[in-house]
């Protein structure tokens, strides 16, 4: 800006303004400066960066970011005008209902419909031949069916489809669909599924493993792997078994379609991912996905499981094509267990192994995932089961083995905390049992053994941030862990559990990361000033519109109301894998990020021209954009932006998301890569009565690094609500099976979720890490905070009553047998006279304190150095940190298939390695 | 046409004449005489802020208020609850001002997916209307036939809590359609 222009700009007084501007409502409202306590110091504010500074810094402005903000949907919620999928009324609308298999294993011989056909009031019916696509959510394992085509798989799979003017007509018609079915052998102890079968659940062609169940198996080495034992002082070993759990959202599928006359397809459903359905539906319908309009409801609920395409979402799309009137299908909570995709029902293998020094010198763990009758998200599972406790802890040696296998079960998929739970819960467990070993505190004993920022796991994850030391230091401190740990009485503990969690799948499973984008978010801005914001991120509950509109208010300094979000339909969205893996905050946060950077550059541009002002001076305040060395200098927001339209009218922007390039090249490397990790600790109270066996978790002390709190609100809101999941994973919730494989309990009253009563008191810790490339440096705080809680309670009830459980739920009754078998090993009768575990530090409580105390210091001067060298994993144990320790020694192991010594004694779910894949047979 | 020897599922219920008061309106509707509440509320009177949750008095979500009683709408009859003052989600707001209850739902973080909400809400409602200074384990007793499974219930608590106190002060809510934020801020009129 040469010095010569005149400033044609105003100084501005308060309150004295030429006239009012177009749409601005003429209304008596001051902007407030902004607010220096929040703008950080290197913005010449006050806001403390105890972190360093981030590169959305200059981006603040007061307005949003880090206040607790209510949902932006919070009032259709509170007043009842939330459409959910059950609640959206088509004029003209059929009630679709679904036939379902009685048999857990079948072939099915024929369908005759037409006795339902012709009863009145039956418009439409559809069976497997109506459409023999196959889909699935995942491109590598597409085996699932609109409706089954010659198999049913497991009981309450679906066979057929009616549409009917009301639902008494539908439910009517099922009853009168005849199905001949060939019952064949069905099979639901997953340890079968990894033997040789004559009907496999599926037939994966020349893919197949063998003859067997097996849909996926990983092998994994890393490390010094071959003498873990014996370098070990301490070692644990527990064979778990985990129960499947359902996520149990409180809104049952539901889901209505309609073919508009033009030949479009709209389909309203609750989902979490939108455009999977999106595609599959593209892929079943055999239409070109532009023909389909995907529109997301209000969601009640997710966790997961509304992330996978249904097939009952295909059904409402082919009755209304059949029918040429919309469909609305809606499931009862009994179809909500039978198409489940809840967690895994797992045995996990746990060995973990420590040297003298106290080092994590060996993990190897073993696990086997009952995937029920299809893939779903099971390939991912597999991984993650291994991958996702290879952190946050410095490892020697990593050995993995994973097999999921299909069962004739409804099928297990993703569920909050995916892959991660019940390994994490195993490996938390047992280094308390190391702990108890080595004679140390298990809280020094994990402090002692961190990765530090900007480091490499051992399979070569990115670590940007981590805020793990001061998690658990901080649930030290609030639980007075060291006044309570080993110290309380009979029947009375506490137990402590971290957690490490993806914050955003890096791998967009569709396409090649460099092709496209993984979020991307428009922004349209008329002479009206409000700001509309389009974007697919799918609003599920968890306040991803919310964070969205957050990140655009904070960027160009509007209060929240200027603010609209568009989110529901693909037609007017940009393309977004939706809300799974955490991602959202990550991912859409900063691609709204960037595309509101490009409006305010327009919006200081613009305001250079009215003012004259030096562009490098201006800021953005709230409602007003001025010089920050005279205040009085600027313009209002309005003013800028109808000069920024003058040439072109509407502003609009679009911002997109990309992770980095990361991770190695080893078969399965993508498998757990994310720009960034979640780290939590958590502290739990226990009660447990000897007696009865009834445990009770009092007080729970949550600590989550969620890097930073975009909305506190629904941070603390989310680690609550993990609590409460992972709470009911532990102490009540399981899907039943019957000796022949029934389903027991698919209902809300024998599948227990905790109630208000059950509810410890949740004191949730914020701990800020600031991810350097996180949207303002937030990380995510939806997954994470659930996968401590279950190993917390569990070394809780060990401080209580010395006893190491390895099953989940405890439940009442197993913990009172639990407890009987503990009374006779210690040789006592009645229970009440079991001691409560004590301890006495060892000489290496010491030496790990300092060692802690050391790298307390290190992560302090990685986090704050311009310069940081690279620190791999391995370090710890002696190599060079700054290369890759497989680089520096043949010792080190990078391995993705087992050797033949291994196959001669393989653990369970690496006997899967015993198969040969049909393609590679020599009879093939 | 039927099957040989086949027996409707459901036996074809005769029509009765249903009427109550539903958030101060009154309706009346001919609907089976076996017809639950649920189904009346929902697909006859569109109160669709009433949810289904289980069907089976596990979840609460289908809570209502009837003469100003909670009660698990899919258990209950239409026919029971003939000629009573009914009260859905839709009928705790005054015009363009939400209820206290709906009012710290919002911003204490008491609803996230929403789906057990109005549940909770109008249990809540009957709560504070008997009882204006609830204690916390009166708040966990009066919900703990309702489930939500997002929020952990503790800021469900703290929501109800909390409009206890708006109650006690009087102050009420503000109006929803009230001016927001002005784009151009600072303008005064002349004459002002
Ligand atoms: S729907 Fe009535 S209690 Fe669940
Ligand atoms: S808010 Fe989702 S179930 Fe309560």
């Amino acid at each position: 800006m040469s010095d010569e222009k005149e400033m044609v700009g105003y100084r501005q007084q308060p309150g004295k303004l030429p006239f009012a501007r177009p749409g601005s409502g003429g209304k008596n409202q001051f902007s407030q400066l902004r607010d220096d306590e929040l703008i950080p110091e290197s913005q010449g504010g006050k806001k403390k960066q105890p972190w360093g500074d981030h590169r959305h810094d200059e981006l603040v402005t007061s307005s949003a970011i880090g206040k607790r903000t209510p949902l932006y949907d919070a009032k259709w919620k509170v007043t009842g005008q939330a459409k959910y999928g059950d609640d959206i009324r088509l004029s003209n609308e059929l009630i679709g209902k679904i036939l379902r298999s009685p048999h857990h294993f079948a072939r099915i011989k024929s369908i005759d419909t037409s006795a339902a056909e012709s009863l009145e009031g039956v418009v439409a019916i559809a069976t497997g031949a109506d459409a023999t696509a196959k889909f699935g959510v995942l491109p590598v394992t597409k085996d699932e069916h609109a409706l089954a085509v010659n198999l049913v798989r497991h009981m309450g799979d679906l066979v057929a489809c009616v549409a009917a003017e009301d639902e008494a007509t539908a439910l009517e018609a099922l009853k009168l669909i005849e199905v001949d079915y060939e019952i064949l052998d069905s099979n639901n102890d997953m340890a079968k599924g990894l033997e040789d079968s004559e009907n496999p659940i599926h037939d994966r062609g020349k893919y197949h493993i063998g003859e067997s169940n097996i849909q996926k198996r990983v092998f994994q080495e890393f490390g010094e792997v071959t003498n873990m034992e014996q370098k070990a002082v301490a070692s644990h070993k527990a064979n778990w078994h985990f129960q499947g759990v359902n996520h149990g959202f409180t809104e049952p599928h539901a889901v209505a379609a309609h073919w508009d006359p033009r030949g479009r397809l709209t389909i309203y459903t609750p989902q979490q991912v939108p455009h999977y359905l999106h595609r599959s539906l593209a892929d079943v319908l055999e239409i070109p996905m532009h023909q389909i309009n995907v529109y997301r409801t209000f969601v009640g609920g997710g966790f997961g499981g509304k992330s996978d395409p249904f097939p009952h979402e295909m059904c409402a799309a082919i009755l209304a094509r059949k029918s040429g009137r919309p469909v609305r299908i809606t499931f009862d909570r009994e179809e909500v267990f039978w198409i489940n995709r809840g967690r895994h029902p797992s045995k996990i293998e746990m060995n973990l192994h420590a040297d003298s020094q106290g080092r994590l010198c060996g993990v190897a763990t073993d696990a086997l995932i009952d995937g029920g009758s299809f893939a779903s998200f099971g390939h991912v599972t597999t991984y993650y089961n291994g991958v996702l406790h290879t952190a946050p802890y410095e490892i020697g040696g990593f050995h993995y083995t994973g097999a999921r296998v299909w069962t004739n079960k409804p099928a297990s998929g993703a569920m909050r905390g995916h892959g991660a739970v019940n390994s994490r819960c195993a490996v938390e467990v047992g280094l308390d049992d190391l702990s108890e070993q080595l004679a140390v505190d298990p809280m020094t004993f994990r402090l002692a053994n961190l990765l530090p920022p900007l480091s490499a796991t051992i399979t070569g994850f990115r670590i940007t941030s981590t805020g793990m030391r001061e998690c658990l230091e901080k649930v030290r401190a609030a639980s007075g862990w060291d006044e309570k740990f080993r110290k309380l009485p009979l029947g009375h503990g506490i137990g402590v559990g971290c957690g490490f969690f993806i914050s955003g799948s890096g791998l967009p499973i569709h396409w090649d990361p460099n092709k496209f984008p993984h979020a991307t978010v428009h922004l349209k801005i008329d002479m009206d000033g409000g700001v509309t914001v389009h974007t697919g991120a799918a609003e599920i509950g968890q306040g991803s519109d919310t964070v969205v509109a957050q990140s655009v208010a904070e960027v160009l300094g509007l209060p929240l109301d200027m603010i609209r979000i568009r989110s529901r339909e693909s037609d007017t969205s940009p393309v977004d894998l939706g809300s799974y893996s955490s991602r959202v905050t990550f991912m859409n946060a900063n691609a709204a990020i960037s595309a509101a950077m490009e409006i305010r550059e327009e919006l200081i541009e613009a305001t250079t021209e009215i003012t004259g002002a030096d562009k490098e001076k201006l800021v953005i305040g709230d409602r007003r954009i001025y010089d920050k060395t005279d205040p009085a200098v600027g313009v209002s927001y309005l003013e800028a932006l109808h000069k920024a339209q003058e040439e072109r009218g509407a502003l609009v922007a679009s911002g997109a998301y990309r992770t980095p390039p990361m991770g190695r090249a080893h078969k399965g490397a993508a498998a757990g890569l994310a720009p960034a990790y979640s780290f939590s600790a958590y502290v739990a109270e226990v009660k447990v009565d000897v007696e009865t066996g009834e445990t009770k978790v009092l007080n729970v002390w949550a600590a989550h690094d969620c890097g930073k709190a975009l909305n506190p609100l629904s941070v603390e809101g989310q680690i609550i609500g993990s609590c409460h999941m992972g709470l009911g994973q532990v102490l009540s919730e399981e899907m039943v099976y019957g000796r022949t494989g029934n389903l027991m309990n698919a209902n809300l009253l024998e599948y227990k979720i905790p109630t208000v009563h059950e509810m410890p008191n949740v004191f949730p810790i914020i701990v800020e890490s600031n991810d350097p490339e996180g949207p303002f440096g937030a990380k995510e705080a939806g997954e994470g905070p659930l996968l401590p809680i279950l190993p917390s309670v569990c070394n809780a009830v060990y401080d209580a009553i010395g006893l190491r459980v390895n099953e989940l739920p405890i439940t009442q009754d197993r913990m009172h047998q639990n407890i009987e078998k503990l009374c006779k090993e210690q040789g006592v009768s009645d229970p009440l006279e079991l001691t409560s575990p004590s301890i006495e530090y060892s000489q290496l409580q010491e030496i790990l304190a300092k060692r802690a105390e050391e790298h307390e210091k290190r992560d302090k001067e990685r986090r704050n150095s311009e310069n940081v060298e690279p620190y791999h994993n391995g370090a710890l144990f002696g190599y060079e940190a700054t290369i890759p320790p497989e680089e520096q020694s043949n010792e080190w192991e990078v391995s993705v298939t087992p050797s033949q010594e291994y196959l001669e004694n393989p653990r369970l779910a690496g006997s899967a390695w015993k198969h040969v894949e049909r393609r590679h047979r020599s009879d093939a | 046409m039927t099957k040989p020897g086949h027996i409707p599922m459901l036996p074809q219920a005769d029509k009765i004449g249903w009427s109550a008061s539903v958030n101060g309106k009154s309706v009346s509707k001919s609907v089976e005489s076996n017809a639950i509440l649920l189904d009346v509320l929902r697909d006859y009177v569109g109160t669709l802020g009433v949810k289904r949750g289980c069907d089976m008095g596990t979840c609460g979500c289908c809570a209502v208020l009837i003469n100003g009683e909670p009660r698990l709408s899919c258990l209950t009859l239409a026919q029971e609850v003939n000629d009573t003052d009914i009260t859905t989600v839709e009928g705790l707001a005054d015009g363009t001002h939400l209820a206290p209850i709906q009012e710290t739902f919002a911003i204490y973080g008491g609803s996230q997916c929403g789906f057990c909400t109005p549940g909770f809400l109008v249990v809540a409602e009957a709560l504070l209307r008997s009882n204006q200074n609830p204690t916390k384990d009166e708040i966990k007793t009066a919900i703990e036939g309702n489930l939500c499974r997002c929020t952990g219930y503790q800021p469900i608590v703290d929501s109800i809590l909390a409009a206890s106190e708006i109650l006690s002060s009087n102050e009420g809510t503000i109006d929803s359609t009230q001016h927001q934020s002005d784009p151009h801020p600072g303008f005064i009129e002349e004459d002002n």
